[in-house]
């Protein structure tokens, strides 16, 4: 889902740039009030592996291929919207700067949609889909193929507002490859928040808030 | 576990993953290049990708920057070695940026 400096002309790049500095900005306050300390190498643990993961591009059928994003693992290991924000911004920059990997000038675009609204959807998604399932992997997962998803129609409607995109094909088109990309985003999800639980229960907030169904 | 070895552990595993890929990840477009294939007449909704296919054809933008590490990898000559070197490079940069980012704001709490 990551978009090249070819798909977006300019002036459009740049004010999606503001868009996500103002949340880069709100993710920065989040992290000095609330980021403990002691969480820190946690970050920096789903930073290398959000990165490491974003490489392997698995086979969906359909000449397609998609890999996990991490918004909304690292939305709900860390319990914020903001995390996601947070780390896949700084994937985002290594990805652009170093490996080509989306680009410079649309490096805001790729922060709003992973990072934003990948974060913002898994992470509320987790927390209503928990108070009905109960259960904290089923909710992550199901949340995980919710935050590959939407932002994959939101870059659909940008896409077209930039005109490389036709409305209804692009939608199409993104939708269906992201709904099945969404289910490698979910699995993968649901095995790391599980994985990461009981190997630091302290790090993770499942179940203070409302109980992580073990 | 303790945070040294859940450390050690969390970047042996992405370094895994990541050199598992090198070798085993698909080299069909993803879902925004398939679909700008599919936009373009390039293929259907759901069938194969073309091997030649250019998906960023249909793009108007002019920005262009060269990358030093394009595409994960450093070149023809050094293939998949030079592949796993960028992807190490690459876990122990995010590790690096997001731990000192941390500190940093951090610091800034006082």
């Amino acid at each position: 889902m990551h978009i090249p400096d070819a798909f977006i002309p300019i002036g459009q790049a740049a004010v999606y740039w503001i868009i996500a500095l103002i949340f880069v900005a709100l993710s920065l306050r989040w992290a000095r009030k609330e980021l403990a300390e002691e969480k820190i190498p946690l970050v920096a643990v789903l930073a290398a592996g959000i990165f490491a993961i974003q490489a392997f591009n698995l086979p969906v059928g359909m000449g397609t291929s998609g890999h996990l994003v991490g918004g909304a693992l690292a939305a709900i290991v860390l319990g914020s919207p903001y995390a996601a924000v947070f780390i896949l911004t700084l994937v985002l920059i290594i990805q652009g700067v170093f490996f080509g990997d989306g680009g410079i000038t649309t490096m805001g675009v790729n922060i709003i949609n992973m990072g934003v609204i990948g974060g913002f959807v898994g992470y509320y998604g987790f927390t209503t889909l928990k108070s009905i399932a109960r259960n904290a992997y089923v909710s992550a997962g199901i949340a995980a193929w919710f935050a590959c998803f939407i932002p994959a129609l939101a870059a659909s409607v940008e896409m077209f507002v930039a005109g490389t995109f036709p409305l209804v094909p692009g939608l199409l088109a993104m939708g269906t490859y992201h709904a099945a990309i969404g289910i490698i985003e979910g699995a993968i999800t649901a095995g790391a928040v599980y994985l990461i639980y009981h190997a630091r229960p302290d790090l993770m907030p499942l179940e203070s808030k409302s109980g992580v169904a073990a | 576990m303790e945070m040294k070895s859940f450390i050690a552990v969390g970047i042996v595993l992405a370094i895994a993953i990541g050199v598992t890929a090198v070798f085993f990840a698909s080299s069909d477009p993803d879902g925004l290049e398939s679909t700008a294939l599919f936009v373009q007449g390039g293929k259907t909704l759901t069938g194969p990708s073309p091997e030649d296919g250019d998906p960023e054809a249909v793009g108007s933008g002019t920005f262009a920057y060269a990358a030093p590490m394009p595409d994960y990898a450093l070149g023809e000559e050094l293939g998949s070695l030079g592949a796993i070197i960028a992807i190490i490079v690459g876990v122990l940069i995010a590790f690096a940026l997001a731990f000192g980012a941390g500190k940093v704001v951090a610091a800034s709490k006082q």
